[in-house]
C-alpha cells in the first residue's frame, strides 16, 4: 500500500532532468498529478501512468537533443552524415525480418515461447532477489546500520538466548562512542496481545515495543505526526502509539486527523503520536509473517531496575562516520569486559554485531542463491535449445542468403537482417517472459504466510522489465549471432550447387547439434536431481510426527488483559468458566488453553537444578515452558505416557506440579517412570513436582527436535501474556466459530472473537518457505525436462528426415522395420545416457551447495539420482520413438518418391 | 521582437489567467479543460523553456513545499513586460483580422 510514485521511475526522471534548473518543480508536478490519478484510478493504474509520463518526457528530451545536434550540424560531419539513409535501411531490414518471421509463424512463436520461459524464470527470480541484493533497506544510509544481538551458543537460537538485556543497551549508550545512535525493539512483542475497543468491533492488534528513538536511529520520518518523545520512553510514562501505515489505512481510512487523538487498547487510552510511512513496514523487515499494527515505547533502563531484567531486546546501532563495524565490535567488547569487572554478578553480556542488511537477508541467501542458480541453468538450457533450432534452420536459410548475396547484398546487411530477425523473436520472448514473471510476482507478496523478509517489496517494476528485455536480447545474441555469421559467410556457389532442397547438413553440423542435446540433458538432469532432493526433503518433513493432531482444531487468541496479574485464583476461575461455557457449544468436542501454540512463539526458561542431584556447574538447563489448562493435552491429542495429567484439583493452594515431555524425562532421568515424583527448581521459592510425562511436541519447527519441554498448570503459573484457546470439533469450522464467539462474548463483552485460525494453517505456515522453494524449483525442473525432451525430439526427427533416403535404401536392401526403429532409438538412448551420466556427475557437486536446505535425505541420495536418471531416459526414449516410428513407416516409399 | 506561436500565445494567456496560482500544472489543466486541446507535459515544458529563452517569461521556485508534491517546490511563472507586449501585439493583429471578416464568419 504505497501512495508514492515508483521510486525507480523518480530516479530515472531525475537522471533525465539532470542539469535542468526546473528539475525539482517538474518532479513535483508529476507527483501532484500522480496523486490525482491515484485517487481516480487506484494504485496500479497510477504507477503505470507515472512510468508512461516519465518515458514520454525522457523520449521527448532525447529527440529534442538529437534534433538540436542535427540542426547545429554536429551530425553532418563525419560518418553519420547520411543518418536518414541508415534509418531507412533499418526500417527496410526490420520489415524484411518481420516478413521472414510471418512466413514461418510456428517457428517464431515456438522460439519466442522457449525464450519466454527462460526469461520469465530469470525475471521472476530477479524480482524476488532484487530487494535482497540490490535495493537498500528503506532507511537513511542503511549501510551504517548494525544489528546487535547476544552471541549465543549455535545450538540454542531461542529468542531468550539471542536477545539482549535492556540494561546492556543502557550501558552501551552511556559508554560507547562508535555510534551516533543506539536503539532496540522488544523481540518478544508477539507475545503481548492488544485489544482495540471503542471504535467499532473489538479488534486484536499486535504492537511492537521499541526504544523511543527507534525511528530516529533508523532515519525513518513518520508520514504524519511525530516519533516518540523521551518521556514516553520512561517506565510509567505517557502511553503512546505510532500506527503502521496498513492499520492507518485499514482502520482509520487514512485520515491524518487520527494523529493526536487517543485509542483504547486493553482498556487504557493511548495517544496516537504518528503514522509510519508506507515505505517502512516493520513486519516485512523485522518479523516476516507476523503483521505489526503499531509501535509503542519500550523503556531502556540501567541494571538493577526491577521488571526489565531479562533478555528482551534486539539492538540496532548507527555507526559514526568513518567507524567500521570491527572497531565498533571491539569497543562494545571492551565495554562489556569493563561492565563484567565492575559487577561480577552481571550476566547476559555477549554482543554480536552484523551489518543490518546482512542480518536480514543473510539466512535466506542459500535458498535465494539456489533459485538464481536454477534460473541461470534453465536459461542456459533455453539458449541451447534455441541454438539447436537455429542450427536446424541454417541450411534452409543458407540457400536464401546465397541467392541474395549473389544478387549483390552486402555481408553486413545480411548479418544485420538475420540478427534483427532473431531480435524480433527475442523481444516477443521478452514479452512472454514478462507476462510469466508478472503472474509469479503478483502471487509472491500475497503469499504473506512466507516467513521471508522484504517480500512485500517484490514487484515487477521498470528495472525487472529492463532486465527481462536485456536477458532476452543477450540470449538472442549468444545463440543468434554465430549462426547468422555462419549463414552469411561465403560459399554461396557451393550452396546453390548443392541439391535442390538445401536440406543437407554436414556431418560436423549434425555432431554439433548432438553435442548440444547432450549438454541440454546434462543440465536438465542437474535441475531434476536438485528438485527431486527437495521433494524428498519436503516429504520427510511432512512425515515428521509433530506430536499433536492439528486436524479439526480451531484456535482463538484470547486477550488476557492485565486484570489477573497477581491474582491466580481469579484467573483460573475466569478461564475455567470460559472453558466450561465453550464446551457446551454444540459440536465442540474438547476445549483447552495454552499460552503459546506449538510452531508459534519461541522462548526458554532456565531449570536451575533438580532436587536430590548435585548442583549443576553451569547456569542451568534450557527448557521450553508451556502454560496449559487441564483440557489442552486431550484437545490436541498429546498422549499421556506416565503418571497423571493436570486437573481442576491443581490450584494455587495445592503443591506445585509440572508435566515433562518424553525426551526431557529420558534426558534428565533416564526413563519416563523415574521422572515421576522428582522435584525441579526454576526460580522463586517453590520446587515443582513432576506428576506426569507426555509425548514430545515439535514446538519450534517440524525440522527441530523437541528438546526438554515443561508444562505448568495455568492455575499455578498465571504468568502469561497471551492465551490461545484450542477447540476440537466434528463440525466444519464455519459452523463452530460463530457460536463459540457468542459464548466468549457472554463471558467477556470486550473479547475479540473474529480472529480464528485453524491449527492446520499454523502447521502450513511453518512449512511455507520450504514449499515455496520447492514449488519454484519443481517448476524449473519440469520446464527443463520439457525443453530437454523437445531438444531430443527436434534433433532426432531432423536427422531421421535427413537420412530418410539412406533408411529407404537400407530397408530396400532387407533391413527390417524393427532394426531401423532400434537403430534410431538406440541413438536417442545413447545421447541421453551420455547426458544423464554427465548430469549425475555435475549434480554431485551442485547438491553439496544444497545441503543446508535438505532434511532427512543426503545430497547424494541414490533413490533420487537413479529415479531422475530413469525419468530422463524414459522421456528421451519417448521423444525418440516418434521419429523412429516415422523412419520405419516411410521405409521404401521414400525411394519411389525420389 | 521574437515571434510568438499560437501555442506559445495560449500558454502566456493561460499564465495571465492564473493570477493566484501561475504554475505549470494549472496551465496544463486550463488548456486541456478550456482550450480544448491535448497538452503533453513535454510540449508544455519545452514551450516554457522557449518562452523563457525569448525573454517573455521568467520563473522562480516557490519555496513552499507541500506534501502533495512529495516535498518538491513549484515553479511560479511570471510573464515579463516583453511578454506582455508580445501578447498585446498578437491581440491587436488578431482583432484587426477578425474584425474584417466578421460577416464571413457569422455569429457574434
Amino acid at each position: 500500500m504505497s501512495a508514492l510514485p515508483p521510486r525507480r521511475a523518480i530516479r530515472l526522471l531525475e537522471r533525465v532532468l539532470q542539469g535542468d534548473p526546473a528539475a525539482r518543480a517538474i518532479v513535483g508536478d508529476l507527483h501532484e498529478d500522480f496523486l490525482k490519478v491515484l485517487d481516480r484510478k487506484g494504485e496500479r493504474a497510477a504507477r503505470r501512468w507515472y512510468w508512461r509520463e516519465v518515458f514520454l518526457l525522457a523520449g521527448g528530451r532525447l529527440l529534442a537533443g538529437a534534433r538540436l545536434l542535427a540542426s547545429r550540424g554536429l551530425l553532418a560531419r563525419g560518418r553519420l552524415l547520411r543518418w536518414r539513409d541508415p534509418a531507412r535501411a533499418f526500417m527496410q531490414d526490420a520489415a524484411y525480418a518481420a516478413r521472414a518471421l510471418r512466413r514461418s509463424p510456428g517457428y517464431a512463436l515456438f522460439t519466442a515461447g522457449v525464450i519466454g520461459l527462460g526469461v520469465g524464470a530469470a525475471t521472476a527470480v530477479f524480482s524476488v532477489l532484487e530487494p535482497f541484493v540490490f535495493a537498500p533497506l528503506p532507511f537513511h544510509e542503511p549501510g551504517r546500520l548494525v544489528w546487535i544481538q547476544n552471541d549465543a551458543d549455535p545450538g540454542d537460537q531461542s529468542l531468550a538466548a539471542i536477545t539482549v538485556r535492556s540494561a546492556n543497551l543502557y550501558d552501551f549508550r552511556e559508554r560507547s562512542s562508535s555510534f551516533t545512535g543506539l536503539t532496540g525493539y522488544n523481540g518478544f512483542f508477539e507475545a503481548a496481545a492488544y485489544t482495540l475497543t471503542g471504535a467499532g468491533e473489538p479488534t486484536r492488534l499486535v504492537g511492537a515495543g521499541v526504544a523511543h528513538d527507534f525511528l530516529d536511529v533508523l532515519g525513518v520520518e513518520p508520514l504524519h505526526g511525530r516519533s516518540f518523545s523521551p518521556e514516553e520512553g520512561e517506565p510509567g510514562g505517557p502511553d503512546a502509539v505510532i500506527l503502521s501505515h496498513g492499520l492507518w489505512v485499514r482502520r482509520f481510512a487514512a485520515d491524518p486527523g487520527v494523529v493526536g487523538t487517543t485509542l483504547t487498547l486493553n482498556g487504557l487510552s493511548h495517544a496516537v503520536a504518528g503514522v509510519l510511512p508506507p515505505t517502512f513496514d516493520f513486519s516485512s523487515i523485522f518479523s516476516p509473517g507476523v503483521p505489526v499494527d503499531f509501535l509503542r515505547p519500550y523503556p531502556v533502563l540501567p541494571a538493577g531496575d526491577r521488571g526489565y531484567q531479562g533478555n528482551r531486546l534486539f539492538l540496532i546501532g548507527r555507526l559514526q562516520d568513518g567507524i567500521g563495524i570491527d572497531a565498533a565490535a571491539a569497543e562494545i567488547a571492551a565495554i562489556m569486559a569493563a561492565l563484567a569487572a565492575e559487577d561480577p554478578e552481571r550476566w547476559g553480556l555477549a554482543a554480536e554485531l552484523t551489518p543490518l542488511q546482512e542480518h536480514i537477508a543473510g539466512p535466506f541467501r542459500p535458498a535465494l542463491f539456489m533459485l538464481a542458480a536454477a534460473a541461470a541453468t534453465l536459461l542456459l538450457i533455453v539458449c541451447i535449445n534455441v541454438s539447436n533450432l537455429l542450427l536446424a534452420r541454417a541450411p534452409g536459410r543458407a540457400r536464401e542468403v546465397a541467392v541474395r548475396k549473389a544478387l549483390g547484398a552486402s555481408r553486413r546487411r545480411l548479418v544485420r537482417q538475420l540478427v534483427m530477425e532473431t531480435t524480433g523473436i527475442a523481444l516477443l520472448g521478452a514479452a512472454v517472459g514478462a507476462g510469466f514473471a508478472a503472474v509469479v510476482t503478483a502471487w509472491v507478496p500475497r503469499a504473506a504466510v512466507l516467513r521471508v523478509p522484504l517480500l512485500d517489496a517484490v514487484s515487477l517494476d521498470g528495472s525487472a522489465l529492463l532486465f527481462a528485455v536485456a536477458v532476452a536480447i543477450l540470449t538472442d545474441l549468444v545463440v543468434g549471432l554465430v549462426p547468422a555469421l555462419r549463414v552469411a559467410e561465403g560459399k554461396e556457389a557451393a550452396v546453390l550447387r548443392d541439391g535442390s532442397t538445401g536440406q543437407s547438413q554436414s556431418l560436423g553440423a549434425r555432431r554439433m547439434r548432438e553435442v548440444l542435446v547432450v549438454a541440454e540433458v546434462t543440465l536438465a538432469c542437474v535441475l531434476l536431481v536438485t528438485s527431486g532432493l527437495l521433494v524428498r526433503s519436503f516429504r520427510a518433513v511432512l512425515a515428521v510426527d509433530l506430536g499433536f493432531d492439528a486436524r479439526g482444531v480451531i484456535t482463538w487468541q484470547l486477550a488476557p488483559g492485565e486484570m489477573f496479574r497477581g491474582r491466580p485464583r481469579a484467573a483460573s476461575d475466569f478461564y475455567g468458566a470460559l472453558v466450561d461455557r465453550v464446551a457446551q457449544v454444540p459440536g465442540v468436542e474438547a476445549v483447552g488453553l495454552i499460552d503459546g501454540l506449538p510452531l508459534g512463539r519461541n522462548r526458554s526458561w532456565l531449570l536451575k537444578r533438580i532436587i536430590g542431584e548435585p548442583e549443576p556447574q553451569e547456569e542451568g538447563i534450557q527448557v521450553f515452558p508451556q502454560i496449559i489448562d487441564p483440557g489442552y493435552l486431550s484437545t490436541m491429542r498429546i498422549p499421556l505416557l506416565a503418571g497423571r495429567a493436570f486437573d481442576r484439583q491443581d490450584t494455587d493452594e495445592t503443591a506445585p506440579v509440572i508435566l515433562l515431555n518424553e525426551s526431557g524425562a529420558r534426558r534428565l532421568f533416564g526413563s519416563e517412570r523415574s521422572a515421576l515424583g522428582r522435584l525441579m527448581h526454576f526460580w522463586g521459592e517453590w520446587d515443582w513436582e513432576v506428576v506426569g510425562v507426555v509425548g514430545d511436541v515439535r514446538h519450534v519447527s517440524p525440522e527441530v527436535g523437541p528438546g526438554i519441554q515443561v508444562y505448568y498448570p495455568l492455575a499455578q503459573m498465571p504468568d502469561f501474556t497471551t492465551l490461545d484457546m484450542v477447540v476440537r470439533s466434528t463440525l466444519p469450522p464455519a459452523q463452530v466459530t460463530a457460536p463459540v464467539g457468542e459464548a466468549l462474548r457472554e463471558i467477556d463483552a470486550a473479547m475479540p472473537v473474529e480472529e480464528t485460525r485453524n491449527v492446520e494453517s499454523i502447521v502450513d505456515r511453518a512449512l511455507s518457505t520450504r514449499r515455496f522453494t520447492l514449488s519454484v524449483l519443481g517448476a524449473f525442473g519440469t520446464a527443463a525436462l520439457l525443453l530437454a525432451v523437445l531438444g531430443v525430439y527436434g534433433v532426432l526427427s531432423y536427422s531421421v528426415a535427413e537420412r530418410k533416403t539412406e533408411m529407404g535404401i537400407r530397408m530396400a536392401l532387407g533391413a527390417s522395420a524393427p532394426t531401423v526403429f532400434r537403430s534410431v532409438l538406440g541413438r536417442t538412448v545413447a545421447l541421453a545416457s551420455v547426458g544423464v551420466a554427465g548430469g549425475a556427475l555435475l549434480s554431485l557437486v551442485a547438491t553439496r551447495l544444497l545441503e543446508s536446505l535438505l532434511y532427512g535425505v543426503s545430497p547424494t541420495d541414490p533413490v533420487t539420482f537413479i529415479g531422475m536418471a530413469l525419468v530422463l531416459l524414459a522421456a528421451a526414449a519417448l521423444a525418440g520413438a516418434v521419429p523412429a516410428g516415422r523412419a520405419t513407416r516411410q521405409g521404401a516409399g521414400v525411394l519411389r518418391a525420389e | 521582437m521574437a515571434k510568438l506561436g499560437e501555442f506559445e500565445l495560449l500558454v502566456l494567456l493561460s499564465i495571465l489567467r492564473q493570477a493566484e496560482a501561475p504554475f505549470a500544472n494549472r496551465v496544463r489543466e486550463d488548456l486541456e479543460d478550456n482550450a480544448r486541446r491535448r497538452v503533453t507535459r513535454g510540449a508544455l515544458y519545452r514551450t516554457i523553456d522557449r518562452l523563457t529563452d525569448k525573454g517573455f517569461l521568467t520563473w522562480e521556485l516557490d519555496p513552499t513545499e507541500v506534501p502533495e508534491r512529495g516535498g518538491n517546490p513549484m515553479r511560479r511563472l511570471t510573464v515579463t513586460e516583453a511578454g506582455m507586449d508580445a501578447v498585446r501585439s498578437a491581440r491587436d493583429v488578431l482583432t484587426a483580422f477578425f474584425g474584417s471578416v466578421r460577416t464571413e464568419l457569422g455569429g457574434a
